[in-house]
């Protein structure tokens, strides 16, 4: 196990390179950059001539640090990533960590909720499918998750916004940001109320795509159980069924999910780029996905990286996991 | 789902005894459709920027709202010496920054020399500075720019210069990084207070501005800038009365905001500002070489119905470069009206016909097809671009719509590599044709459809020095008429901006360029 372990370890290290360096390759290679997108904004009356601006745009490049040789400016970045040092943003100069963690807390928080909200109810609609298979509440129930998993989100977001949102009709909900702008005198519990009541809709609009996919998961995993030989004997053993399903039957059934929740840590920094432009959060999705268009290499980088390493972390757990939960797989004899 | 309700109306009980507190009815809400990059008047590129910093960086000069003509801010007058080189601005006194230092010659000599410096991320503003060939303190109160040869718009870019405090950003640290960079310190009407990344920014009135002592203090106390990215949620949110001031869409001003409720609440607003959308043909093409070609491209856009279909009439068709409501637009020109049996004519004058009978014009052999350049999520150049399909199809034409986003367009753009394009030009309230029509440009700079005419190079080059306001506007007159005739462009539409304010502020006017919030008041309400 332990011997395992540090191999893994050591893959990480490699993997990580290798994913960052062709990530900075294709960031450099997509067409745009951002010197001529800077100049290119005010492109409007003028004296510019077109050798000034050359000499502009050079000038531009030295300051960015883009007019060196593409291997060196990767090299560059690696050492100030052992540091912890993204560099900083081409948009405004401030460090690019420090733009992180201010968009990190909102994303995180709204992940948590709705994938918690997710598991919380996807796993006992599986449950209750796969012990009435077929049932006629059974194929209701599936026809509703598979009904609210094909609505696209920003048509929800927007009509959630139009009759929930105030306005014309019901206003029961912020529909904006995260906490509301006179919540400053508010005591703690206040302030936690009003960023929760402002999450309601984000939360809502994140969450109900999801039940299909997680619940279909268990409810095959489930029945996959049932049918095994060890129910069978179980049922036979005279067991109520109370017990065969919850004792025996779930639990088994529930190892892919665990495991599953491994692959999440990248998914919970990740953040929605749709929901946050809709209800104006400045979270995580919003951040990158503005890097990209403006071409803020080094926002885009540090984002990148990140979820680099969360996924390589969180396959490592995954695989962790499925030692602890399932005794049958060990890493030993690997 | 079911699970969520339940507990969403325990927040509502809850969030009613507590989170909302009455609105201040002295702040002015204005929503903005992003968040700046930075506010610092020389590194920021965006307008969301330019636009808080007017209210608290000013001038030398300004322009005036009425006659749009330069007028006296900081300095208090200004001379520009015979052989039309150097620009010299008087400073008024007592004009102090917002921690109580005064605002010096040196303050505008730094800002200059920080645009030049190779080291501050302000490449946008140091093109436009690269003719000055000094700029000196003449005396404490005057400073002098020098041109190194004579330029109209000269006045402009030295008067409207950014200037920062020297005395707080030469501090030895990296100017890109200055902390002042987001918490603004200015000479201007407000001072910054807070900005909450992606969501407000805040600015309260400044007390000790010196614009008092000549009777121009604004008289609203705090403006708050609400960032909603989604145009959708902010007429919601203005509706519910959480926006004071708002951009509306074509749509949204025609059919979302025509209640009497709204219309009792909020006043709408329209002016034109300095702009127009076009479709440029790429000259260098064997297709639109021919300026018949183009004239006859120009009668198959049927500008009368697009602007109709897709800014409900809202806008006004353009057939030069220049700004529609100056001097130097050629009101004389009219619109070439729709007309596919006049276009078809002109094209077999050309030698495009359906020699083969595929349906599809052709000219030695060779079938008219072309590609259509636009930028992915602009939704104007989208629905333009199927309804030209489809019209151009009727006469023999085949288009192909190439979709791209905003980076890679750019590129292509300086490539020249696209057949046709659509896009739109913003511009100052007087402008120099240079830059766009100059035979020079065609390579590298802005000129990217290739149009050369030695006629329009020689106006825009006397233009350049001409520094009577009319002589150069009979100069561009004559112009646009060139313009016209060699249909490089297929002019499209001046758009206006439309805005809605809540009525509780007043002294409110349209201006032919916008509409100025430093002399809006808050209307008393009653048992106040």
């Amino acid at each position: 196990m332990k011997a395992y372990l540090i191999k893994r370890f050591f893959l990480i290290i490699p993997t990580f390179l290798g994913i960052t360096l062709i990530t900075f390759l294709i960031i450099q290679l997509a067409p745009g950059n951002p010197v001529s997108l800077k100049i290119q904004q005010l492109g409007g009356e003028g004296i510019k001539t077109e050798t000034v601006s050359r000499e502009v745009i050079e000038q531009t490049k030295k300051l960015y640090g883009l007019d060196k040789p593409f291997h060196v400016q990767y090299l560059l970045w690696l050492k100030r990533l052992v540091t912890l040092d993204f560099g900083e943003s081409y948009k405004d100069h401030r460090p690019v960590w420090t733009k992180v963690k201010e968009a990190l807390p909102v994303t995180l928080l709204l992940n948590l909720i709705s994938i918690f909200l997710i598991y919380l109810i996807s796993v006992p609609i599986g449950v209750f499918s796969a012990v009435y298979p077929e049932s006629r509440l059974d194929r209701v129930l599936t026809l509703i998750l598979f009904f609210l998993y094909s609505l696209p989100s920003f048509w929800v977001a927007m009509i959630l916004i139009i009759y929930l949102g105030g306005g014309e009709y019901l206003d029961l909900f912020p529909v904006v940001g995260i906490i509301s702008a006179d919540s400053g005198q508010l005591p703690l519990w206040g302030k936690v109320i009003n960023v929760l009541w402002h999450l309601v809709l984000p939360v809502t609009v994140l969450t109900y795509g999801g039940f299909a996919f997680l619940s279909r998961l268990s409810r095959a995993q489930l029945l996959e159980v049932i049918r095994q030989d060890y129910i069978r004997t179980a049922r036979a053993k005279g067991l109520p069924e109370r017990v065969v399903i919850f004792k025996h039957a779930l639990r088994n059934s529930l190892i892919p999910l665990i495991t599953l929740m491994g692959t999440l840590l990248p998914a919970l920094i990740g953040g929605s780029v749709i929901v946050e432009q809709i209800f104006s959060i400045p979270g995580m999705g919003r951040l990158g996905f503005e890097a990209v268009l403006s071409r803020d290499y080094p926002t885009v980088m540090a984002i990148a990286a990140i979820e680099a390493l969360l996924t390589l972390i969180s396959l490592l757990i995954s695989d962790l996991i499925y030692v602890v939960v399932d005794p049958r797989i060990s890493f030993e004899r690997a | 789902m079911r699970l969520l309700f339940p507990i969403s109306g325990i927040f509502l009980i809850l969030a009613a005894c507590g989170s909302q507190a009455p609105k201040d009815s002295e702040t002015l809400v204005w929503h903005l459709g992003a968040e700046p990059d930075i506010l610092n008047p020389i590194i920021s590129t965006d307008a969301y920027a330019s636009r808080i910093e007017e209210f608290v960086y000013d001038t030398l000069i300004e322009r005036d709202n009425r006659t749009l003509e330069w007028k006296p801010k900081m300095a208090e007058r200004w001379e520009i010496s015979p052989d039309r080189r150097r620009f010299t601005f008087y400073l008024r006194d007592g004009i102090r920054w917002q921690d109580g230092k005064p605002v010096t010659v040196e303050d505008v000599i730094y800002s200059f020399q920080r645009i030049m410096d190779p080291k501050v991320d302000a490449p946008h503003l140091r093109v436009y500075y690269q003719d000055i060939e000094k700029v000196e303190k003449v005396d404490e109160h005057t400073v002098r720019f020098t041109y190194r040869h004579p330029y109209f718009m000269a006045l402009g870019f030295c008067g409207g210069i950014p200037i920062l405090p020297r005395h707080l950003f030469d501090d030895g640290g990296d100017f890109n990084k200055h902390p002042l960079n987001r918490t603004p310190l200015g000479n201007g009407p407000y001072r910054f207070v807070s900005w909450e990344t992606g969501q407000k920014i805040v600015l309260e009135r400044n007390e000790d501005y010196w614009g008092r002592a000549i009777g121009r203090m604004p008289a609203i106390r705090r403006i708050r800038f609400e960032i909603i990215p989604e145009d959708t949620v902010a007429l919601q949110i203005l509706k519910k009365g959480g926006l004071d001031f708002a951009g509306l869409r074509p749509i949204q001003w025609v059919r979302q905001t025509d209640s009497g409720r709204f219309n009792r609440r909020f006043g709408k607003y329209q002016f034109y500002p300095p702009g127009y959308s076009f479709i440029g043909w790429n000259m260098r093409r064997p297709y639109f070489s021919d300026k018949r070609v183009r004239r006859a491209m120009t009668m198959l856009v049927n500008r009368g119905e697009i602007l109709k279909k897709l800014n409900f009439d809202l806008g006004r068709i353009v057939t030069g470069p220049f700004y529609i409501e100056s001097k130097d637009y050629n009101h004389e020109v009219r619109p070439i009206p729709f007309d596919p049996e006049g276009a078809k004519r002109l094209l077999k004058e050309a030698g495009w016909e359906d020699h083969d009978g595929d349906g599809l014009l052709d000219r030695e052999g060779i079938p008219f097809r072309f590609e259509f350049l636009i930028a992915s999520g602009r939704r104007f150049a989208e629905r333009l671009a199927s309804i030209l399909k489809e019209d151009l199809k009727k006469v023999g034409i085949e288009m192909e719509i190439r979709q791209l986003e905003w980076a890679l367009f750019v590129k292509h753009l300086d490539d020249r590599k696209f057949d046709a394009v659509t896009l739109s030009w913003v511009f100052g309230f007087e402008q120099d044709p240079y830059q766009v029509w100059h035979s020079s440009q065609t390579e590298k700079g802005s000129n990217f459809v290739g149009f050369a005419d030695p006629e329009a190079d020689r106006i825009i080059m006397e233009g350049r020095r001409e520094f009577d306001r009319e002589r150069r506007a009979a100069l561009y007159r004559r112009f646009h008429a060139i313009v016209d005739e060699e249909q490089p462009y297929t002019f499209l539409f001046s758009n206006p901006y439309l805005v809605a304010l809540d009525r509780r502020f007043e002294n409110v006017n349209v201006y032919p360029g916008g509409m100025d919030p430093l002399e809006w008041r808050v209307t008393r309400m009653e048992g106040e």
